[in-house]
């Protein structure tokens, strides 16, 4: 379904050397995995997510859906795909601080070509079991809720894949063991996910873990 | 569909920054409420200007304003002479001069309404300029009675006492009866009163020229004033062409009938079209140069704080213009969005200032008696000016954060 090849992506802070954040990383995603990316702290995982997700472009390499490269479309392009295929899950929720739940999670709605977005919000926290906070503004709920609540706009527009980077990262075991669960009943419902994640427990649960270091792929296996 | 949610959207956003988005208003409103102000006012101000300065004027007009004397409000003192005979002569010497009107004037005197009772007290009574003229003032002036005749040669040569009144004059006298025929007292003397003055209004001085009396110019100079001189007159010339020329002989003959010799300065003053159309053109160049600058610069500062705004709204807002991004929202519709915010905030702010400018411009205008002067212009320089603003410091950074990766305006702060 996706495939990466040979990505490279350089920084090149003012005043500072060049940093190689990815250094050719090829990677198959598969329909319907679930899959970890692991790796120490400034290895590349979030770069090879943005990169995977077209938040942002490659210094160089392909970036494959369905066999098709998408590095090369317009930013319009990319934006309906994003929107379309694609949904995202962040460690700090990124939710809109003024609006409410429900305005959060319409937000791809907003920009989807869809003619009617009635009730598919709704529809979409109560699948994270949110439906009674609809009405709650992001300062109102708690950590956990709020990323429930970034997972149902990641949902809520029907994409193929969820990229998600360290969904857990700011959150306590047990909440963290919930959002898991929900990956996993997403996944069991036939999403793709990806995973950057430092915990042990969510690389365990995914049925494959892709380890990066220095930009590289160190290790690819399937539990 | 997606562009009606994309509307309602920004909508919705400026709903949320309540704070940020009444700040912009109020900055446009500020700009806009000023400039359409000041530029309705000095519209209606220079209209009344050349209005009037016609009224009085004319084209084919040369003014003779006796030394140290000024026409509307009287001798003063050291006032050099010039007299009826003197006009008589430059009338004869100077054929390019086709009428005239002299003038003598008395600033302020009581006048009161002769009463029925032999002691003369208990009428109504006013303060008037008393205005000495001759028979030819009707046509000289182009102000003539519109009640009632003006006097004639006949009452000018016999120095009869009767008087042509003001509207106000007549108002405070006489409340809405017809005052012709009745007699009043002006100082000391009584007076036949023969007609009603044309209405005039408030001239550039703010002087009300509806509240005098015009009586025989001789009458003035014996009966009320005691002199021989006059304040000044004003020479029709046969060919507006020739006013400079015809101003230069005027001068020749003051001159040579007051002794001057040359050098010695003149003692009376000339005033043709060419000075007066310099003065007009310093009224102008404040109206149109100094007054706009002043809302110019309102509108700037007004500009300056929604642009402040503005960008700092887009610079706190980066991290919704990833969100947004990331969640599918092309350049575009952020571009769409931050456009809308800031011109509706603009154009609310705009209209609002518009209304207030307006009503407060009007109001002005009535305290100056300058009837209706909401400048078109003014209304539609305001909004396009502070849309232009609007735009200008929303859309441009707004656009520039679009054009981020959407991965970049993420990882920016707020
Ligand atoms: N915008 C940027 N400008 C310069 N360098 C960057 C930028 N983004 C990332 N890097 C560098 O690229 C490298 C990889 O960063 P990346 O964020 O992908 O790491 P990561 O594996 O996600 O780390 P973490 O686990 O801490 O989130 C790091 O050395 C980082 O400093
Ligand atoms: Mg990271």
């Amino acid at each position: 379904m996706i495939e990466l090849r040979d990505l490279r992506k350089t920084y090149t802070p003012k005043g500072s050397a060049t940093v190689r954040a990815l250094d050719g990383v090829s990677l198959r995603i598969e329909r319907g995995e679930l899959l970890a990316i692991v790796g120490a702290s400034g290895s590349g995982k979030s770069t090879l997510l943005n990169v995977l997700g077209l938040l942002d472009l490659p210094t160089s390499g392909g970036v494959l859906y369905d066999g098709r490269d998408v590095t090369g479309l317009s930013p319009r392009e990319q934006a309906r795909l994003r929107n379309e295929k694609i949904g995202f899950v962040f460690q700090a929720f990124h939710l809109l601080p003024r609006s409410t739940a429900r305005e959060n999670v319409e937000l791809p709605l907003l920009y989807s070509e869809r003619r009617s977005i009635d009730s598919l919000a709704e529809r979409a926290l109560e699948i994270v079991g949110l439906a009674d906070r609809a009405g709650h503004r992001p300062s109102e709920l708690s950590g956990g809720q709020q990323q429930r609540v970034a997972i149902a706009r990641a949902l809520v527009n029907e994409p193929d894949l969820v990229l998600a980077d360290e969904p857990t990262g700011n959150l306590d075991s047990r909440t963290a063991g919930e959002i898991l669960e929900l990956f996993a009943k997403l996944n069991a419902a036939g999403r793709t996910i990806v995973v950057v994640t430092h915990d042990a427990g969510v690389a365990k649960a995914c049925g494959r873990t892709v380890r990066i270091e220095d930009g590289r792929i160190a290790s690819d296996g399937r539990a | 569909m997606r562009t009606g949610r994309l509307v309602l959207a920004a909508f919705a956003s400026l709903r949320r920054f309540k704070l940020r988005s009444a700040a912009m208003v109020v900055g446009s409103f500020v700009g806009v409420a000023a400039l359409t102000l000041v530029v309705s006012v000095g519209g209606g101000v220079e209209r009344k200007v050349l209005s009037t300065v016609r009224q009085i004027f004319g084209e084919r007009s040369v003014l003779v304003v006796a030394g140290g004397s000024n026409l509307l409000t009287g001798p003063r003192a050291g006032a050099a002479r010039l007299t009826l005979e003197d006009l008589e002569a430059v009338a004869r010497e100077v054929p390019q001069v086709e009428a005239w009107d002299a003038q003598q004037i008395l600033p302020a005197a009581p006048i009161r309404r002769a009463g029925p009772s032999t002691t003369g007290e208990g009428g109504p009574s006013a303060t008037a300029r008393v205005v000495g003229q001759t028979e030819r003032s009707p046509r000289v002036w182009s102000r003539t009675a519109s009640g009632g005749a003006f006097f004639d040669a006949a009452a000018v040569s016999s120095s009869a006492r009767v008087v042509v009144i003001g509207e106000t004059v007549a108002r405070e006298l006489f409340g809405s009866e017809d005052p012709v025929d009745s007699e009043i007292l002006v100082g000391p003397v009584s007076f036949r009163v023969v007609g009603v003055l044309e209405r005039f209004g408030t001239d550039v001085h703010g002087m009300d020229r509806d509240d005098e009396v015009v009586v025989p110019l001789t009458t003035a100079m014996r009966r009320l004033l005691n002199v021989d001189t006059i304040a000044g007159a004003k020479l029709l010339v046969r060919s507006s062409a020739r006013t400079e020329a015809v101003g230069r002989e005027v001068a020749r003959v003051l001159r040579e009938r007051h002794g001057l010799p040359p050098g010695r300065p003149d003692d009376f003053m000339l005033i043709t079209d060419v000075q007066v159309r310099k003065m007009v053109g310093n009224v102008q160049r404040v109206l149109f140069l100094f007054l706009p600058l002043a809302a110019g610069v309102s509108l700037l500062a007004g500009g300056a704080i929604s642009a402040a705004l503005m960008l700092s709204s887009v610079s706190a807002r980066v991290s919704e213009i990833g969100i947004r991004r990331a969640v599918g929202a092309r350049p575009e519709d952020i571009r769409l969005q931050f456009l809308l915010e800031s011109a509706s905030a603009a154009l609310t702010g705009a209209v609002a200032g518009v209304a207030v400018g307006a009503a407060l411009a009007e109001l002005a205008a009535r305290r100056m008696q300058l009837g209706s002067v909401l400048s078109v212009r003014a209304v539609l320089l305001g909004l396009l000016a502070s849309l232009a603003v609007g735009l200008a410091a929303g859309v441009l950074p707004a656009r520039r954060a679009a054009a981020l990766p959407p991965a970049e305006a993420l990882a920016a702060r707020g």
